[in-house]
């Protein structure tokens, strides 16, 4: 399967190391990806951003991946692979 | 016959008292028996309280983590030292070590956070962040967030 070419979105908190291990996986294989370290949002965007993810996951869990369809809560480089074609 | 009041000391991280132990005197350091934390016992007009040692540094938390661990018996997994870094981040943008794993930061997510300290790693054999786990409840290889 062909890599994908749907530029992936990220959001992330700043200190949580599964996010870190989640931007450095996409970095490793070359993947150009739009990052949000959530947590260093001025307050007003952040709660924006926070609805965003709630309505997208149902949670308040981070990471969260955005690949096209696929929504991925959580560093699981198993479903990042499947849904990046790698 | 009147029993003698127990005393106590106010820990600051858990927010809550431990009994004092005979024998400890002001400038004593003691370990909180709930969160782990270095004290240096105080006595104020209100009782004892502790005063955390380390304030703020990479020491105080990798110390208070490592001695919640022995106390509970809880063991670490290969994210042990990503977590303290994340915890570090915490402090520096955030002025505690609060859970790097949440956004909230309130006392009640101070690392060991509120709770971890009632039981979550019982409960869920690790805590929400996957810094401490229980005993034989470590799997390999380390699974994805969340739970």
């Amino acid at each position: 399967m062909a890599p994908t070419k749907v530029k992936p979105k990220v959001y992330a908190l700043s200190t949580c190391p599964y996010c870190k291990r989640t931007k450095r996986f996409l970095d490793e294989h070359k993947i150009a990806y739009d990052g949000v370290d959530v947590d260093l949002l001025d307050d007003a965007k952040q709660d924006q951003v926070i609805d965003e993810v709630e309505k997208l996951t149902g949670k308040r869990a981070f990471p969260v991946v955005i690949i096209g369809k696929e929504i991925i809560v959580g560093h699981d480089e198993v479903k990042l692979k499947k849904a990046l074609g790698l | 016959m009147s029993v003698p009041r127990q005393e106590r000391v106010y820990c600051p991280v858990c927010l809550t008292k431990f009994k004092f132990v005979p024998g400890w005197k002001a400038g004593d350091v003691v370990i909180c028996p709930i969160c782990g934390e270095k004290l240096v016992l105080e006595r104020g007009p209100e009782g004892w309280n502790g005063s955390r040692v380390d304030k703020g540094t990479e020491r105080e938390i990798r110390e208070r983590s490592e001695e919640f661990a022995r106390l509970r018996g809880y063991v670490f997994n290969d994210m042990k030292e990503d977590i303290l870094e994340g915890l570090v981040g915490k402090n520096a943008r955030f002025g505690d070590f609060y859970c790097p794993c949440r956004m909230m930061h309130v006392p009640e997510y101070q690392c060991p956070c509120q709770p971890t300290r009632a039981g979550d790693v019982e409960a869920n054999g690790k805590c929400y962040c996957g810094f401490f786990w229980k005993k034989g409840a470590l799997p390999n290889p380390v699974p994805p967030l969340p739970r």
